[in-house]
């Protein structure tokens, strides 16, 4: 791992050089919200840097939402995706122990992520219903993306993680090493502020080692009680970063179309016979809680929640899962 | 790499070339894949019907034969709807197989007590096929099985077969008497209080719907088996096969990867495998 800087004017006329060769995506903030949107030099200025998540999270480049997976289509283009947030990138790791599993990797997954460079970027500030921290997420990229970036001034410092990274910064001509350490204190400092930040807006939220245990504990009426305001709109599932259900759909000619699908759906789990273990709303609601922090941890060794805070913010039933873990702390 | 070339979703086309009417509900499809067809008893395979719709099915027939497979299905929802009206000459899509079959090499030197119900007979006349082949290694092979009626008994013939192979001993009973019957009535879990089993060297298989799994399982634990000596095969809304998709998951297992035979020590810990 080391560091190089550019001039942020050079780092835009590298990018815009790259467009050439590569899709490029980049967090732009308007007046409503925070998203990804394909670069472009004339709209530099409104590219937010080491802000909290954009609104989409970032699994959404590497599982469509719809795609037929029986024809490929992937036209191979390498992208490079610049904003993940450290909670996504995290998230993104979950993702691959399913997809990349060695027995059965999905090959339009992998596809992806081979021709992606990820440029994460470290968050300088907090949303509401961050609190990544609490699961021992840091808010900055140390691993698992290619390039993490701090942005200081009218200069990029761009910390390069991976190899695929190194290759990128060597495009970039007017990219220079660190000769003064020192220059670099800012980002230290800025993480410690993220972090303070952090654990004052989220402080009684218990530890995330013992989250697994409340949620196997809580009782029937917990559920009862929070499901009450959910509609099944399965509208944190498709916000959540780690979240990755599928449902297959059959085409004529044996094609098959693999379209995102979420257990708050009612169905999800319905058999032929008619047996259907989340029939009612709040097992529905317990099974994603349960998912997350008991049985993924048990399969991989991982919460499978990188406290992004989407869901709470994304909840039209305005149902805050950190006010249930307060409640059963 | 040839795994970069492998797309995991892309089935398998193979014609049918018979249906075998099993009994009202019941037909068994015989396909002829276009390759072919490597399985492990107790591993199941998703079953397409063009531009329809897929179902997990464990096939019938002997792990043996890999020209050739036989699915029974019973008509129950949609696909299987559509299924029971293809006609010989078909083309069908097969996608697997998928998960941890049996483990028959484990049941060397041991009396394999097997309890089956309903269509769960289906992938327990697969079993019976690898167990008949390795027989000369095996103490003696039970099944008890139970069916609502005796018209809704599948593979009849199979029971006498059974009781013709040397160490092979079959019985059935039925719910309900359709008055054509003279054997057994009551539940599949009664046949076992008539055998005899040496269960420090069993193993015991079950295989049925979901409230056969359950008190077949505590029956066989009052017997005296032990959590380890138990095989369920788990039955869950397996859709992708893969371990991916999420529709099957059974706590931490999913049952479609992990499974779909589990030792009963390897779940019982979940509250959630009889649901």
């Amino acid at each position: 791992m080391y560091y190089t800087g550019i001039k942020k004017e050079d780092w835009h006329r590298s990018l815009e050089e790259l467009l050439t060769s590569h899709d490029i995506f980049v967090p732009v903030k308007d007046e409503f919200s925070l998203d990804y949107e394909p670069f472009r030099l004339s709209q530099a200025e409104n590219i937010a840097y080491n802000t909290p998540k954009p609104a989409t999270p970032l699994k959404n480049f590497f599982l469509p939402v719809r795609e037929n997976v029986t024809s490929a289509r992937d036209n191979g283009r390498p992208r490079i995706i610049i904003g993940a947030p450290n909670c996504d990138v995290e998230a993104l790791g979950l993702l691959d122990e399913i997809y990349l599993d060695e027995a059965f990797t999905d090959p339009f997954y992998r596809n992806r992520r081979k021709s992606t460079i990820l440029v994460s970027s470290d968050c300088f500030s907090v949303n509401d219903h961050c609190h990544c921290t609490s699961y021992g997420v840091k808010p900055f990229t140390m691993e698992g993306a290619d390039l993490a970036l701090l942005s200081e001034g009218d200069y990029i410092f761009l910390r390069v993680i991976s190899d695929k990274g190194d290759e990128l910064v060597r495009q970039l001509p007017a990219a220079a090493g660190i000769k003064d350490p020192e220059r670099l204190l800012f980002g230290d400092q800025r993480h410690r502020e993220t972090e303070a930040l952090l654990a004052e807006l989220n402080r009684g939220l218990p530890d995330y080692k013992a989250t697994g245990e409340i949620i196997r504990r809580a009782g029937e009426h917990i559920w009862v009680k929070y499901s009450s305001k959910c509609v099944s709109c399965g509208a944190c599932t498709t916000i959540c970063p780690t979240c990755s259900c599928f449902l297959l759909i059959d085409k004529p000619d044996f094609e098959k179309v693999k379209q995102m699908d979420a257990c708050q759906y009612p169905g999800f789990e319905r058999v032929a016979g008619g047996e259907d273990a989340l029939f009612e709303l709040a097992h529905r609601f317990r099974n994603r809680y349960m998912c997350k922090y008991v049985w993924r941890p048990q399969k991989f060794n991982s919460l499978a929640c990188t406290g992004c805070g989407r869901c709470i913010e994304a909840c039209i039933g305005k149902i805050n899962k950190n006010e249930l873990f307060m409640e059963l702390t | 790499m040839a795994g970069d070339t492998i797309n995991i979703y892309k089935p398998l086309r193979a014609t049918l070339e018979e249906v075998i009417e099993e009994s009202p509900l019941i037909k068994t499809f015989v396909l002829i894949p276009d390759e072919e067809f490597v399985f492990k008893t107790g591993q199941f395979i998703e079953l397409a019907v063009d531009g329809v719709g897929e179902a997990p099915f464990t096939p019938s027939s002997s792990p043996l034969v890999t020209d050739r497979l036989e699915v029974t299905v019973m008509k129950t929802g949609y696909v299987t709807g559509i299924m029971h009206e293809l006609k010989p000459g078909a083309v069908m899509g097969i996608r697997g197989p998928y998960g941890r079959g049996y483990p028959v090499s484990e049941f060397k030197g041991k009396e394999v007590l097997i309890l089956g119900g309903g269509c769960g007979l289906a992938p327990i006349r697969s079993l019976l096929f690898a167990l008949e082949h390795m027989k000369d290694d095996l103490e003696k092979v039970i099944l008890c099985y139970g069916s609502k009626t005796p018209a809704d008994c599948i593979y009849k013939p199979l029971f006498s077969r059974l009781n013709s192979i040397d160490k092979f001993e079959a019985y059935r009973t039925v719910d309900v008497t359709d008055g054509d019957w003279d054997g057994p009535v009551g539940v599949a879990t009664a046949l076992l209080d008539q055998i005899k089993v040496k269960i420090e060297n069993s193993v015991a298989v079950v295989c049925g719907p979901p409230i056969m799994m359950k008190f077949g399982t505590i029956r066989l634990l009052e017997m005296g088996y032990r959590d380890e000596q138990i095989y369920l095969s788990m039955e869950k809304n397996m859709s992708c096969g893969l371990g991916k998709c999420g529709h099957c998951m059974m706590g931490e297992f999913f049952v479609c990867k992990d499974g779909p035979v589990f030792t009963y020590r390897e779940i019982k810990h979940n509250p959630e495998i009889w649901k």
